[in-house]
């Protein structure tokens, strides 16, 4: 069966059963539904999906429907202790939360501007009402309330895009949107308008600078089980939606449009990693810290063939779902880096996977961060050799802001006390450090 | 065109009704307000697609207008829900009201 179908039904099932108001029955079905998506993927062959309904549809990769799959898994697992606090509605988190990861995987390969669109919006609804599930709380409804404005505000701007496009070309189809831009289309002003839209309204949702002013808000007022879903999940699905759509689309004018991406990478970089310096509070030095890493997704951009977009990717979820699980250890109810402290001495596996998980985004050598930094920007060069360097200068400002950040947490504390950890935190702990890990095997 | 106007003034129409509601969206300070310019923007574009789909006598656009207003009305809902579940901790829709996240 296809993986979405999987998930769906698996949604609609972990409805019903949330209905026992069992917090780890809900869980274990969601996982259970996961795992069977990720083997689904993997074992596909030759099967063609319902959702293929003409000759010119391509499925998505089974490698980014499996990394969808087991980050979804950690960063259920991780964030499991938030969603069983109000066993009533455990099971409608988790169900909200494979419901938008079908969208994610409908996002990450469209070939059809309709299908990507509504990819984009099952991908994003659900993530609108999770923000916003503290309730009580005034933060949590300003973010829900910021992320929907915006994030609603940047898809009419999309659909503008595609309605130029459309106008520009006569069809949804990205390969034949390609084919006509290719005869000399592009040039004409509704088709630049047309993309230029799609491109704002791209930048808007994964975050980059021009558009990035909701990131911080939403990431702070939103709690940390939901935070690991969505820094990491939204990422990877608009990365390779940008990739696909705009691979096909600026194909014909790539020097045309290649600079305000450079501009784009450069600008998100700096900005985000010097902001990130003069943070207190954990959450806002993630979300600066992921529009930097946005800026450095968008480096793929610059030669589609040979960039190995799925390991930075993987590199950064492994290493941000960690830190967003300790966050929630240091700081379970107020959120401030001054927390931090000694953080890594209260217990041996929280020190390991920290000192690990730092040095993976910051990218030292011989862990995953590194080598996805590595294989991006060593494709870019050629292409963009200038904010290649800059961006080579933004990473050493960030790798300060990362240290900065690993020197609070293992500062030796005056009182020793101990953190103990739940079964399902030792696990993603565990799992996302020997994933920063694997990359060693693989030299 | 059966109905003797050209193309350009059903396109004027709808990128019109597109810039009010964007102009709306970024000015207004109602929340309800804003949802209705988002609205409005969603519908603009609605209109596009169907001149469009006139223009070039395929069905494919229209087709993509029931996904669109099938996302509004999905959007709508869960704005809508939002929006009082923000009341009910402020006790205001005044968008400038929510200032409290900051470093």
């Amino acid at each position: 069966m296809d993986s979405i179908v999987i998930l769906f039904i698996t949604g609609l099932l972990g409805l019903f059963v949330g209905m026992r108001r069992q917090a780890v029955l809900s869980l274990s079905i969601s996982i259970l539904g996961l795992i069977f998506a990720g083997i689904a993927a993997y074992f596909r062959g030759t099967y063609i999906s319902p959702l293929a309904s003409y000759s010119g549809y391509i499925p998505t990769p089974s490698n980014v429907i499996i990394l969808l799959c087991v980050v979804s898994i950690l960063a259920v697992l991780g964030g499991f202790q938030r969603y069983k606090q109000d066993e009533e509605h455990t099971g409608d988190y988790l169900s909200l939360l494979l419901f938008s990861l079908c969208g994610a995987i409908i996002l990450a390969q469209p070939n059809d501007m309709m299908l990507f669109f509504i990819g984009l919006e099952i991908l994003s609804i659900p993530i609108y009402v999770l923000v916003g599930i503290e309730k009580g709380s005034a933060t949590s409804a300003e973010a829900a309330v910021k992320y929907f404005f915006t994030g609603s505000f940047a898809s009419a701007i999309i659909l503008f895009g595609i309605a130029l496009l459309y106008g520009a070309t006569g069809s949804f189809q990205i390969i034949e949107i390609q084919s006509n831009l290719a005869i000399g289309i592009w040039q004409s002003p509704m088709a630049m308008l047309g993309s230029l839209f799609l491109l704002a309204g791209f930048v808007f949702k994964i975050g980059a600078v021009p558009f990035h002013f909701w990131g911080p808000d939403v990431y702070q007022g939103a709690s940390n089980a939901v935070l690991m879903y969505m820094s990491t999940i939204v990422k990877i699905a608009g990365i390779y939606a940008v990739l696909n759509v705009f691979g096909q689309i600026f194909r014909d004018s790539y020097f045309f449009w290649i600079d305000l991406i450079a501009l784009i990478i450069v600008l998100s970089m700096f900005y985000g990693y010097i902001t990130a310096w003069k943070q207190t509070s954990f959450k806002r030095l993630l979300a600066y810290s992921s529009i930097a890493n946005a800026g450095l997704m968008l480096f793929a951009l610059s030669d589609i063939l040979n960039s190995n977009i799925l390991l930075f990717v993987a590199a950064y979820s492994f290493a941000t779902i960690p830190l967003v699980v300790i966050n929630q250890l240091a700081n379970p109810t107020q959120d401030a880096i001054a927390n931090w402290e000694g953080i890594a001495w209260k217990n041996p596996l929280v020190g390991v996977a920290l000192v690990i998980a730092l040095f993976s985004l910051a990218g030292i050598p011989p862990l995953a961060g590194f080598f996805g930094k590595f294989s991006l920007l060593l494709a870019a060069v050629p292409h963009l050799p200038y904010a290649a360097i800059l961006a080579l200068v933004a990473s050493v400002v960030g790798v300060f802001v990362y240290l900065r950040l690993l020197i609070l947490a293992l500062k030796k504390p005056t009182v020793q006390t101990k953190q103990s950890l739940s079964i399902e935190q030792s696990a993603v702990l565990l799992l996302t450090t020997l994933g920063s890990l694997s990359a060693l095997y693989f030299i | 065109m059966s109905i003797g106007t050209s193309l350009d003034f059903f396109l004027f129409v709808a990128i019109a009704l597109f810039a009010i509601g964007a102009i709306g969206a970024m000015t207004r300070k109602n929340m309800i307000v804003l949802l209705m310019c988002i609205e409005l923007m969603l519908n603009a574009v609605n209109l596009m697609l169907v001149t469009f789909s006139t223009y070039y006598g395929n069905g494919d656009a229209q087709i993509f207008v029931f996904f669109t207003m099938v996302v509004a009305a999905a959007e709508a809902t869960v704005g809508l829900s939002i929006i009082i579940m923000a009341y009910r901790n402020l006790k205001s829709i005044d968008i400038d009201m929510y200032n409290q996240l900051k470093n």
